[in-house]
């Protein structure tokens, strides 16, 4: 067991490889089989192939941010609506299922919560690749946290880890806004991490492009007490209002629960089956659609009722 | 000899490293229950020139993996070059062929390794599934992947995904009273509609035509059901276990 | 970030057997946020022409009622409704006039035109933001969906389709488009014109 340790664990969490330059040179006995897919990670850190230019983050730049110029090639993925917060019974974590390259709705079944391990979520926002990659490989050394100390990582260190990680390549053009969730020794926890390097533990944060609309009505119904099924439903409602006014957000919500026994999958729902129908026979369900017309149907001034019948 | 003017030489002057190019054509994969279609035009295009109406983007990975790759054909293929390359090597280690779910996270990890210098590729893969199941993998151009029923990339990427949306997962189409839209597609329609989907793109799109090449990946034991006699049609090969590979090549409108 | 782009909005007019089709969403957004999911962009300009505006909002009150104006006044001066043929033209010339400084809008018209006989013609037909009119016998699409639409009606349409089946075609062929546009959808409304009647349907698309 300690070999195989050693042979994981001799890294150093950051910094580019150095062999930049010539990537064929430098192949592991571990690129011959599989190695979780990972096949560099016996090196620590996977060695990244860089452009030899004087300045490699604005060679990136140039290429791929969409934000600043809509005409670049490389379109990485943009736009979401992820939420999380901290309740008296557990972590309630929320997102959306779209991506969009420029106007082009890219995907509607994007998988924006990932399973790190059975105790802990990470989110997705910000660049897609970004977050998938480092969050399966924050897993990995979850793991190796567990066959060394014989018990599971904190939500806080495994964020802490995350979060030193990405540092390491701040200004390279990372690009992710993510929460940790979990639930250790502590308790229910949920850790705000991004790549410019911020780490922020707190109750209730949300994140992308939409998370202004979520924050209307996740701010308007929290409370630390909420039981799990109005906690839930305060999960899905929010993501339903990003989804429905923000055009980079939408499709599906996924909803998640962190308990002490670990996560469990609440529930995928259809944004526009929310609109008119709401989420169905499930816990916490106000039993008609979320949308406005549906609730003002018939009594707004401007759809007034039915004059009474005259006698 | 031309001498530079001093004018010109007044000014700042700004170079920059442009490894890119785009292609152009597009790419289409489509799971079913126990096969998977995996298509791609053959034109490869720079601007408003084609360089040659034979470029094959869609090629066999194992005797059940189908890589079709987009974007940039220089990094397209070699990316391939580079994927058949650990491929073999894993072949050599562990005598067996990758399974797909594996190569996916492999290409992930290709993929990611030049996330600041990235490969302009977007990335389709089909094919079968350990289990038998028909499964179709895509990826962004660093790595970011998911498995779906069906996704097309590239140029006629938007012209292309919706109509699919609508005929392959009956987006905003009601059941008829009582009954269901079928979950997975028979073999033959989906083959037409792969078809259809090319021709309307070959029409709407100047980067898309010249010609049309698909792999039908088939999962142990099933058979083409008929379809033997389809014009154009191929086979590759056969595994021990009884998977079976085909292309078939379709022409498409030059103009 | 492209002025086309601001409000989001896409138009579809078909041709159909003895009819013709309009059909838009009824987004209007400012960038990602969305606004109203009733915003009405086509309009009748006869009994058998209609118009849809896709493009700027605020362009697209303005050319209305500037359409409005010059068809009145075509009406009054012929004392004779404007032809489908003639209305395009109305429309190309009014955007032309604007050329170093065009109106954002590429409008989409769909109507039925009087032929010799006494019987009714299907005409549809398209102009850029300065007035390049294009007259297809088949589809024209406009707005931010328009590469979407292009896609499915030219994998959807056929030649020939009756009034309903005609209905059935655009609808699926915007609803789909636009749920792949970011700036489109939040309902639907479509129209088919007859010689007899207009049929006019509201949509209920996806709200996302």
């Amino acid at each position: 067991m300690n070999s195989i340790l050693q042979r994981y664990s001799g890294s150093n969490a950051g910094g580019l490889s150095k062999s930049t330059i010539d990537e064929d040179n430098d192949f592991s006995d571990a690129m011959w089989g599989s190695e979780a897919g990972f096949g560099t990670l016996a090196k620590g850190v996977p060695g990244f192939v860089v452009p030899s230019v004087p300045d490699p983050a604005a060679f990136l730049r140039l290429h791929t941010d969409d934000h600043a110029d809509p005409s670049c090639r490389i379109k990485i993925q943009h736009g979401t609506t992820t939420l999380a917060f901290r309740f008296q019974g557990g972590v309630i974590v929320a997102v959306d299922s779209r991506a969009t390259a420029g106007s082009y709705v890219a995907s509607g079944t994007v998988k924006k919560v990932i399973e790190i391990n059975p105790y802990l979520l990470g989110t997705m926002a910000g660049g897609a690749a970004d977050c998938q990659y480092w969050e399966t490989y924050l897993g990995m050394h979850c793991r190796l946290h567990e066959l060394r100390n014989r018990e599971r990582i904190s939500v806080s260190a495994a964020s802490k880890y995350l979060s030193n990680l990405v540092y390491s390549y701040k200004g390279m053009g990372l690009s992710m806004g993510t929460m940790i969730c979990g639930w250790d020794k502590t308790g229910p926890a949920v850790f705000y991490v991004d790549s410019d390097g911020t780490r922020l533990k707190g109750d209730l944060f949300s994140v992308g492009s939409g998370s202004t609309f979520a924050y209307g009505v996740l701010d308007q119904g929290y409370r630390w007490d909420l039981t799990d099924e109005e906690a839930q439903e305060l999960g899905r409602r929010s993501i339903y209002a990003a989804g429905h006014r923000d055009a980079f957000s939408g499709n599906t919500c996924n909803l998640y629960h962190v308990k002490e026994d670990g996560w469990k999958f609440i529930g995928n729902y259809d944004i526009t089956k929310l609109h008119y129908e709401g989420p169905g026979d499930v816990a916490g369900s106000p039993g008609h659609g979320y949308g406005y017309d549906m609730r003002v149907e018939g009594r707004s001034s401007a759809n007034p009722p039915e004059a009474p019948a005259q006698a | 000899m031309i001498m530079p003017d001093m004018d010109s030489l007044a000014h700042p002057q700004e170079r920059r490293f442009n490894p890119y190019t785009e292609n152009g054509g597009t790419i289409l994969a489509i799971a079913g229950a126990d096969f998977s279609v995996i298509a791609g035009d053959t034109r490869q295009s720079e601007g408003y020139s084609i360089q040659t109406r034979y470029a094959p983007k869609v090629f066999r990975l194992t005797d059940r993996a189908v890589l079709a790759v987009n974007g940039f054909a220089a990094d397209g293929n070699m990316f391939v070059k580079k994927v058949k390359q650990r491929l073999e090597w894993y072949h050599h280690a562990h005598a067996k062929d990758m399974p797909l779910r594996a190569i996916a996270r492999l290409i992930q990890t290709m993929l990611y390794a030049r996330r600041f210098f990235p490969y302009y590729v977007y990335n389709i893969l089909g094919g079968i599934e350990e289990d038998g199941t028909g499964a179709v993998y895509s990826f962004d151009p660093v790595g970011s992947y998911e498995r779906e029923a069906c996704r097309a990339a590239g140029a006629a990427q938007s012209l292309v995904q919706p109509f699919l949306d609508n005929q392959i997962y009956f987006k905003n189409q009601e059941a008829a009273q009582g009954t269901s839209h079928p979950s997975h597609l028979p073999l033959e329609t989906v083959l037409s509609i792969v078809i259809d989907s090319f021709t309307s793109a070959t029409e709407r799109h100047i980067e898309v035509g010249d010609g049309l090449e698909i792999f039908i990946a088939l999962s142990k034991g099933r058979t083409l059901q008929g379809m033997e006699s389809i014009r154009g049609l191929q086979e590759l090969t056969v595994t021990e276990d009884g998977e079976r590979l085909f292309v078939m090549r379709r022409d498409l409108k030059k103009d | 970030m492209s002025i086309m782009e601001y409000n989001g909005g896409s138009v579809i007019a078909m041709v159909g057997k003895d009819c013709v089709a309009i059909a838009s969403d009824l987004r209007l957004g400012s960038q990602a946020l969305g606004i109203s999911s009733n915003f009405q962009r086509i309009f009748p300009v006869t009994d058998r022409v209609y118009v849809g505006l896709p493009g700027l909002a605020t362009d697209v009150t303005t050319l209305r009622e500037r359409f409005r104006y010059r068809v009145n006044m075509y009406t009054i001066k012929e004392e004779r409704e404007i032809e489908p043929e003639t209305f395009a033209h109305l429309v190309s010339s009014t955007l032309y006039q604007h050329r170093f400084g065009p109106y954002f809008i590429e409008p989409v018209m769909a109507g039925l035109s009087k032929t010799p006989s006494g019987g009714f013609k299907p005409f549809i037909a398209a102009t850029d933001l300065i007035g390049c009119l294009n007259f297809a016998k088949d589809f024209v699409v406009a707005g931010t969906a328009s590469a979407k639409l292009f896609g499915v009606a030219e994998g959807l349409w056929e030649p020939d389709l009756e009034a309903e089946d005609l209905f059935e075609t655009i609808s699926q062929t915007l609803l789909n488009a636009v749920d792949r546009d970011a700036y489109s959808g939040w309902g639907a409304i479509v129209h088919v014109i007859t010689k007899d009647k207009i049929i006019t349907r509201t949509l209920k698309g996806r709200m996302d």
